[in-house]
Formats: C-alpha cells, sequence, structure tokens
C-alpha cells in the first residue's frame, strides 16, 4: 500500500508525517536486548517544534549554519527536526570529528551554537574556545548535571520552547512557511580522501528528489536498523525517506547489531560492503566448520541456486553486457537456458526452502533488500548474496548529489554494475583527456555504451555547490554538469558499470595505466588479507601494502602475537606471497603490468577515522605519507623485485 | 485395471521402509516438547483444525470415491489418505505461505497423537461399504476369504512410525545442530526417493500411468485440493485469523504420506497392496505440486496482513506489552481491521474493540 508523503522540504515533511502517521513509532532507542522506547511522528514533531523554538530563542536565525556533532540516536534526528523546523541548516559531523576539523569547520561554517552528543566532546570544544571566535552556545545529546558555562541540555532548549510556545509563540510555524526549495537544509564537510574539507551545500529541494528514487517501497509495516553513521548523507536519506513512508527506525550498533538483528527484523537498511564482507566471511565460516552433510546440502543448494539464478538472468536480460551481444547468438541460447530453468526451479525450490532460508534467516529475515553503498562491493560477495537469495541493490552516488545517481532496482538487478540511472537524473561518459561526450553520442556505435571514461551528472540532486569555494565549485559543475571524478561506462543493458577513480588511477613508468581497485578488492577477498593497498606511481611495476589477519595466519601456524611480529615472520612473507601468487595472476583475469610482483607486510592495521574514512574507504595520500619509506624499499630492493 | 506383477520389488520396499524412517525421524527432529505446550494456547485453531483434519477430509474422501466410482482397493486407499494425520512437510509450506507455524506444528502433533484413535474409527465408519464389495469380489474370484480392515495392524503400524519420531526427539533434546540436520538430510532423502519410486514405477511398469484410468487422477489430486479450499472456508467462517486460515488450510490438504505407505505395507496384503501404494505414491507426488502453487499464491495474497500481524507482534516485543500500534485510518484493510489476532496482546485486543 502506497502512502508515501511528498513534501517541498524537510520542514514540510517533519510536519506531515505527524499528521499521518501520528502515533505510530518513528524511532525506537534499545535500552535492554528486549526493551526498546519508541517515539511516535507526533512526539517527534512536538519536540521539534517546542526545540526550533527553544532555539530561536536562543538567537538561530533562518538560514543559519547549526553544528550537529554526534553519532546515531534519537537525539539526532531531535535536533535535526528542530534546527530544520527554525528555518536554519545543520552541519553534521560524527563523534570521531578531530580538534583539526572542528577549528575548521565551525570557523568556515560560523557556526553559532552546536549540538555535541556527550559532555566529553562538548569539553573538547570547549577547550579549543581561543579558537573559536563565532561559537557562542552547546547543547548536549546526552543529560549532564555538571556543566560549563554556555551548555545546555537539549532537554532544557526544548522547555525554554514549550514555555514560549504555551505562552501562544509560533515563530518556529512562521519560519516553516518561509522555506524556500534552494534553501540549504545541510552543509555536509567532506574529508574525502584528499585535501582540507569541502562544505558540500545540499537543498531541499536536492534532498526531496531523493524520495522518488529509492528502489523498494515502504510503509507502516516496515522496520529499518540503523547502523551506518547518519551524518553521511548515505544513511541520512534513507532515514528522510522512512520519515516519507511511516517506517520505524532502530538504533543499533556494532556491538549489539547480531541481537538487533535477529529482535528487530528488519525489512529494509542501508549498508556498506564491509558488512556485507563479514557476514559473507561468517556464513563460510559456520559452512566450513558445519558436519559434512551440511555441507553438503550447503553446497548442492548453492550449485542449484546459482543454475536456476544465471539463466534467469539471461532470460530476462539481466546478465553484465559490457560488450555487444549477438542476437543470434542469443537466440541459440535461449532454449537452452529455458530448458535448463525448468529442469532446475523444482529441485531449487526444495533447497532454496531448506537449506538457503536459515541461512537468510541469520542475516534477518526479513530483509526485503539492502542498498549497498559508500564503496564498491566484490563481485565475487554481490553474486554470493544475491545467489542465497539476498537482494543487494548496490547503487553509486556521493556526498555531492545527496547521494543517489544510479542504483539496482529489483528489477534490474544487473550484478558487476549500480544499476540503472535513477529517474529525472542524466550522465555523460567523457573521454579524460580530450573531454569529449562519448555516451551518449550517436557518432559512437550503440550511442556510445561500453566505452569508459569520466562520468559526469545532472540532476535534480547535484548540490548547489562548495560553501565558499567559488573556484572548486565552477571547476566541479559546469553547465549544470558535475565532474564526479570516477570512471565508468554504460552497459548494453542501460546499466551504469563503475571503474574506479580517476584520480586513484596508476600510471606506471613504462605508461601503461592500471586500477588498483579492482586488484585490491580481490586481495582483500583473500581470507589471509584484511587490508591492501596497491602503489607504483611512475613506478617500473606495481607493489602493494598488506594488512595481514593475524587470526589467520596464527590458525596457519605462524607464531606472531601481533601484527609488527607477522611482518616480521619470514614464513608468513612465504605465505602471503603465495597466496597473491595464486590470486593476482593471469589465469584470473590481470594483465601482465597489474600483476604484484613485491609487497610489504604493514606492522599495524588500518584505523577508522585514522587511514580509512568512516565508511572504511582507504585515504591513499595518508597511508602513502605515513608508510613513504616502506613503498621505498620495495624499488630499491631491485635484487627481490620482478621475481 | 490390475496389476500383474508387484508394484514394489523387494529392494524398494526396503528403500521404502528407509526412507519412511528418516522421514519420521526427521519430523522428531524438528520437534520439542514446547510444541506440545503450544497445543494449549491456541485451543480454537487446533480445535477447527482437528475438525477440518478428521471431520471434513475424510468425507471429502469418502465422497471423491462414490462420486468418481472408485474400485474398492482405490476408495480404501483415498479414505484412507484421508483420515491420515498432518506431516512436517506442512509446516514447511505454512512457514513460506506466511501461515501460523507455531498453530502447524501444534496441529501436526495433536492430529499425530490422535490420529490413534481416530484412523480406526473413521476407517471403519468410511470404508464398510467397499470391504463389503471387495469381499464380494474376492468371493467370486474363489479366494473365497473375507476382507476386513485390519484395524489392529494399522493401530500397530501407527505406533511403529511413532517410534523414529519419539528418536528423532530425543536427539533434538540432545543436539539441535544434529537435530537440524537429520530434518534437512531426512527432507532430501524424501524427494529423492519419491522420485526413485515413480521413476521405477515408470520404468517398470511403462503403461501403468498411462493405464491409470482418469478418476484415479482426479482423487489423487483433488482429495488435497479440497482440504485446502475447506481448510481455507471453514476457519474463516469461524473468524480465525488470516494466519490461522493459511496454516489450518495447508494443514488439512498435506496429509502425512509416509505413514499412508508404513500403513499399506504392513497392514494390506495383495491383491489390494500394490493399487493402494499406486495411490498413495499419486498423492504423494501430486501435493507436493499443488502445494507449492498454492503456497505461492497464499504467500502473494497473505503479504500485507502477515507484515502488519509481524510488525504488530515485533512492537509488543520491543515496546512491551501494553503498547498498542496505531495505523493510519484506512491504512487496515477492512478484512482485519477488527480482527483481535492482529494484535498479540491484551491491550492490543482491547483497544480494538
Amino acid at each position: 500500500m502506497e502512502n508515501r508523503i511528498v513534501a517541498e522540504n524537510m520542514a514540510q515533511l517533519f510536519q506531515r508525517a505527524a499528521e499521518q502517521y501520528g502515533d505510530l513509532p518513528a524511532f525506537a532507542t534499545r535500552i535492554k536486548e528486549l526493551e526498546w522506547e519508541p517515539v511516535s511522528f507526533r512526539q517527534l514533531y512536538e519536540r521539534g517544534l517546542n526545540l526550533a523554538t527553544g532555539l530561536i530563542d536562543l538567537g538561530v536565525k533562518a538560514n543559519d549554519h547549526v553544528g550537529l556533532f554526534g553519532d546515531n540516536r534519537f537525539e539526532w534526528i531531535l535536533s535535526d527536526c528542530g534546527i530544520q523546523l527554525c528555518g536554519a541548516a545543520d552541519v553534521p559531523r560524527g563523534r570521531d570529528v578531530t580538534d583539526a576539523e572542528l577549528i575548521y569547520i565551525i570557523n568556515h561554517a560560523e557556526i553559532k551554537i552546536a549540538f555535541a552528543e556527550t559532555a566529553q566532546l562538548a569539553n573538547r570544544i570547549i577547550n579549543l574556545k581561543k579558537e573559536l571566535p563565532t561559537l557562542k552556545k552547546i547543547i548536549l545529546h546526552e543529560e549532564s548535571d555538571s556543566k560549563a558555562k554556555n551548555v545546555l541540555n537539549i532537554t532544557e532548549v526544548e522547555e525554554i520552547g514549550k514555555k514560549l510556545r504555551d505562552k501562544g509563540d509560533v515563530q518556529a510555524e512562521s519560519r516553516m512557511k518561509a522555506i524556500n526549495p534552494e534553501d540549504l537544509f545541510t552543509l555536509i564537510y567532506t574529508s574525502g580522501t584528499t585535501g582540507k574539507p569541502k562544505g558540500v551545500m545540499l537543498s531541499h529541494e536536492n534532498i526531496m528528489s531523493q524520495m522518488k528514487v529509492i528502489p523498494i517501497e515502504l510503509n507502516c509495516t516496515d522496520r529499518v536498523l540503523s547502523i551506518l553513521p547518519v551524518w553521511h548523507i548515505f544513511e541520512r536519506v534513507f532515514e528522510v525517506y522512512t520519515i516519507a513512508c511511516g517506517v520505524c527506525t532502530y538504533y543499533t550498533s556494532i556491538r549489539t547489531l547480531g541481537d538487533d538483528l535477529k529482535n528487530v527484523e528488519p525489512t529494509f537498511m542501508g549498508s556498506a560492503p564491509r558488512l556485507w564482507e563479514s557476514l559473507h566471511q561468517r556464513i563460510l565460516k559456520r559452512v566450513k566448520e558445519a558436519h559434512p552433510m551440511r555441507r553438503l546440502l550447503f553446497h548442492t543448494a548453492y550449485f542449484l541456486s546459482k543454475q536456476y539464478k544465471s539463466s534467469l538472468y539471461f532470460m530476462f536480460n539481466r546478465k553484465l553486457k559490457t560488450e555487444k551481444e549477438s542476437s543470434l547468438l542469443r537466440i541459440v541460447q535461449l532454449p537452452f537456458h529455458a530448458l535448463r530453468w525448468l529442469v532446475v526451479t523444482p529441485f531449487y525450490g526444495f533447497f532454496n526452502v531448506a537449506v538457503l532460508e536459515p541461512i537468510r534467516l541469520s542475516a534477518g529475515g526479513s530483509l526485503k533488500a539492502t542498498v549497498s553503498g559508500g564503496g564498491a562491493l566484490p563481485n565475487e560477495i554481490d553474486r554470493f548474496f544475491n545467489y542465497i537469495g539476498i537482494p543487494v541493490l548496490e547503487g553509486y552516488g556521493m556526498t555531492e548529489t545527496s547521494p543517489v545517481i544510479a542504483v539496482r532496482t529489483e528489477y534490474q538487478l544487473v550484478i558487476g554494475t549500480v544499476g540503472p540511472i535513477v529517474e529525472e537524473t542524466e550522465v555523460r561518459i567523457v573521454d579524460l583527456e580530450t573531454g569529449d561526450t562519448l555516451y551518449p553520442d550517436r557518432s559512437h556505435p550503440e550511442n556510445g555504451r561500453g566505452i569508459r571514461g569520466e562520468i559526469h551528472v545532472k540532476g535534480p540532486q547535484v548540490m548547489q555547490g562548495y560553501y565558499k569555494e567559488k573556484e572548486l565549485t565552477s571547476n566541479t559543475i559546469r553547465n549544470g554538469w558535475l565532474r564526479t571524478g570516477d570512471l565508468g561506462m554504460i552497459t548494453f543493458n542501460n546499466c551504469l558499470k563503475i571503474l574506479g577513480r580517476s584520480k586513484s588511477t596508476i600510471v606506471l613508468l613504462s605508461g601503461e595505466n592500471l586500477e588498483p581497485e579492482p586488484i585490491e578488492m580481490r586481495l582483500t577477498q583473500s581470507t589471509l588479507v584484511e587490508h591492501c593497498m596497491v602503489v607504483g606511481q611512475d613506478k617500473k611495476f606495481i607493489g602493494a601494502l598488506i594488512v595481514p589477519d593475524l587470526g589467520e595466519l596464527r590458525a596457519k601456524g605462524i607464531k606472531a602475537e601481533t601484527l609488527a611480529e607477522a611482518s616480521e615472520s619470514e614464513e608468513a612473507q612465504k605465505l602471503i606471497r603465495a597466496e597473491i601468487k595464486k590470486v593476482i595472476s593471469p589465469s584470473n583475469g590481470f594483465k601482465r603490468h597489474e600483476l604484484i610482483q613485491e609487497f610489504e607486510l604493514l606492522p599495524e592495521t588500518f584505523k577508522n577515522g585514522v587511514e580509512l574514512t568512516s565508511l572504511f574507504k582507504m585515504k591513499r595520500h595518508i597511508i602513502q605519507d605515513k608508510y613513504a619509506d616502506r613503498i621505498e624499499a620495495m624499488y630499491t630492493n631491485e635484487s627481490t623485485g620482478g621475481k | 485395471m490390475e496389476f500383474t506383477t508387484q508394484l514394489l520389488y523387494p529392494i524398494d520396499q526396503i528403500l521404502l521402509a528407509l526412507m519412511i524412517f528418516s522421514i519420521m525421524f526427521g519430523m522428531g527432529a524438528s520437534l520439542t516438547i514446547d510444541d506440545f505446550k503450544t497445543v494449549m494456547r491456541y485451543p480454537r485453531g487446533i480445535l477447527i483444525g482437528f475438525l477440518s483434519q478428521f471431520g471434513l477430509m475424510p468425507f471429502f474422501a469418502y465422497g471423491l470415491a462414490i462420486f468418481l466410482n472408485l474400485p474398492p482397493a482405490y476408495a480404501i486407499a483415498i479414505i484412507l489418505i484421508g483420515c491420515l494425520p498432518g506431516g512436517t512437510t506442512s509446516n514447511m509450506f505454512a512457514y513460506f505461505a506466511r501461515g501460523s507455524v507455531a498453530l502447524s506444528i501444534a496441529m501436526t502433533t495433536a492430529s499425530t497423537v490422535m490420529a490413534l484413535l481416530m484412523m480406526p474409527i473413521l476407517l471403519e465408519f468410511y470404508t464398510s461399504e467397499f470391504t463389503n464389495a471387495l469381499s464380494a469380489e474376492l468371493q467370486t474370484a474363489g479366494t473365497g476369504t473375507e476382507f476386513v480392515i485390519p484395524t489392529g495392524n494399522i493401530i500397530s503400524s501407527l505406533i511403529l512410525v511413532l517410534v523414529p519420531v519419539a528418536m528423532g526427539m530425543f536427539l533434538r533434546a540432545k543436539s539441535q545442530v544434529w537435530a537440524k540436520t537429520a530434518e534437512d538430510t531426512a527432507g532430501f532423502m524424501g524427494i529423492i526417493v519419491i522420485i526413485y519410486l515413480i521413476g521405477t514405477a515408470f520404468a517398470r511398469h511403462s503403461g501403468l500411468m498411462l493405464q491409470t484410468p482418469i478418476n484415479i487422477y482426479i482423487a489423487a489430486i483433488c482429495v488435497g485440493l479440497l482440504g485446502f479450499l475447506f481448510g481455507f472456508w471453514m476457519s474463516r467462517l469461524f473468524k480465525l485469523s488470516p494466519i490461522f486460515q493459511r496454516a489450518i488450510s495447508l494443514e488439512t490438504g498435506i496429509q502425512n504420506g509416509p505413514i499412508a505407505f508404513a500403513i499399506i505395507l504392513l497392514s494390506f496384503a495383495e491383491p489390494i497392496q500394490s493399487q493402494m501404494l499406486w495411490l498413495a505414491i499419486l498423492y504423494s507426488t501430486f501435493i507436493v505440486i499443488t502445494s507449492s502453487f498454492i503456497t505461492l499464491y497464499y504467500r502473494r495474497v497473505g503479504k500485507f496482513d502477515y507484515e502488519i500481524y509481524k510488525n504488530t507482534t515485533i512492537h509488543n516485543k520491543l515496546f512491551g506489552d501494553e503498547y498498542v500500534s496505531h495505523y493510519p485510518d484506512g491504512f487496515l484493510p477492512k478484512r482485519i481491521e477488527h480482527d483481535p489476532s492482529q494484535g498479540f496482546t491484551p491491550s492490543q485486543i482491547r483497544e480494538k474493540k
């Protein structure tokens, strides 16, 4: 039953949700395993109005920037609601924000009032006071009794607003009416993988355009589990979407995810590749340890499902098509696939029911689908989950496009792509060197499908620009076309395939180009490798920095207590070398210049927020700087190179 | 149609016995003591289920036998099938049809126990005219014996098949992992053996499928379909919630095939054994196909009410028993708007009234 709310801006969305969904739960907070506290749509809106009035009283003007530093919890969305209802925009960032980032963001965005999740974070901000001339007040999410000057609890601000509203204050209501579609609803600073933070300006219009493109329909009977950082646009857009659909969002954490999946039985969730990787390994491990009979049952089920699905994909034109397919060949193959499908179906039916369903249950049994974003999903893992029957809808987007550009839908689930371009959005594939449009262009065969180039995008989701960065904005957006900096191509069944970052392309001394991502992705699928980064710009050959999986090394009999010890171990070196040779080989489709010749084992792992972004993407320049000497060592030690 | 040779060779009989054993063992492995307690929690559902399983089904089987004018051996076989308790397959189908699995399991459990009492009574009641016809037939053929339903044998074969069930339950109590493996293996073996039996029957008696008169096929297919249809409408008439309707419908139509094989093999002799077996094989084959389609259908029509039910139950689980889910006006379809079972706890029921 479709009853999605259409609104012009965020404030209107909160208001209409309160009218339409009333007492249904909107957000739920975990207190104990089986004790959660719900907040209804009406309560959220009422409290939001109080908070907004309180914020106005504290001096927040329309279109002001209000800091919002914290992680997923109900008070976060309440703060967001309050900020939207008083016509301001929020500047969100997680609790792991560094001092340098705080100083840069607060000054750059001229933040006067900021929310902070914990007293500890508030104290950090207060200690930086000298460098933060604009900041006047801090509002805490968690209740605290002993507070510094100019620090308030969120409930205190609500109380101020409530008193004013009881006396007939309607400032918040009039602020709401004055919101324009092009006004900012958020200003998100992306640390990106290079350079200083950039403030991405997203308008109400931008975010509302996204409500049409999310590939799954939800209603009041659905449940969403929130695990990714909400200040990131990818999770944020789902939170907004759940409000529009009347869905209850349950806040979980890494620590309790397993239990919460079981108890909440979410029907939908936003997820990152990392989550699927760990789930994949967990399932495989369980299968490995199981009784031989069960293992046999699983492998039979997986095999049948693979046969069933690949014939189905063939028949319904959902195969990855990077090259033009001869229609004659298709006609010849069609009866074969139809026959195989017919024969396999009854057996698949039984095994799907008896063997695959319990596995799906372990991943949260009610999941209708999940959207994966914030990084590429390794092909093998992608296929695995689709074959066992959890449709993973991989999407593609960036903060600058609030965020969705393309996403797979239930009916266009082409594995290996990020699906078709979303409605009202145009995409061009542009030649990196000449700047010519390759797709869509009639002068190329098939309108330019199957040619790789940089992805440019135009549509209602494209940001207003980078805050106070005119030059950068005009470099990034030209005539409405945003340069994504990603490489891709349009497949022959009109899906977008991502081929790596144009900026991370490695050019070897010989002039040969290569994308590090596919190699890294392949290598990290090995249980021995936790992280790896491929290097080799302007060098003779490529090398890799590798963080091995300590547990797995020890399971293979290597005596090492720490990663540092392991990196010294000759046996570990040998083991990893063999693994690289096996995995990154011409028989696995790698070209000669893509073969890793040399590697270094790193003495410590990549940490979230240091070497990795909050969505587990590697910050290449940081890693490169940190291990510059080790990278150099790989290339000076010519005697071992090239073996 | 006459069977000139035996339908099953000794090797097949051993295989069949093995299959019965492993399936019943698997059934036991899926049951716990709690399932028996569940029976007490759904007295209304169980009672209506009981009426439709031991009231409707045997009656329809008898009706089909009369209406289609089946030969006595087939008539007795179809009535026997009609009187059987439910099997574990129905639990799996109920799960996928978005029906109440707990009720399905409870019904399977209750009917298996009740079968010890009900089957002999029902068989005696419905088959008398056919056994008379059979005796007359045997007399004219000159064998001179009188045919009677071997009630004692039926009860002892029922008890015999309950032995592996008990063993399965014992395993379940000891190790859940092993029990799960046993359950799946049993399901897998069941499929293989059914396919093998049909295959060999077809190969050895190549004409058998063609020779079988159409009315026997109709009987084998319709007995299950009638069970689905009337199980559904009867529970709907009694205003049970949709998830119960679907569970009772499937539980009524899907009978415990392996018990039928066991009883036929252990209690009946030639010349009617082969004929009865053939009908049981046909029933077991077609029921898998028909219930798959019915399940797919239920799964589609039941999607919405099941999601509401699920969401409401989870609200109560996480927010407390007193929590009431207020869906927007017009969101709930008329059919379930005032259905107390959509809420599980007293507070939701009070609120709806």
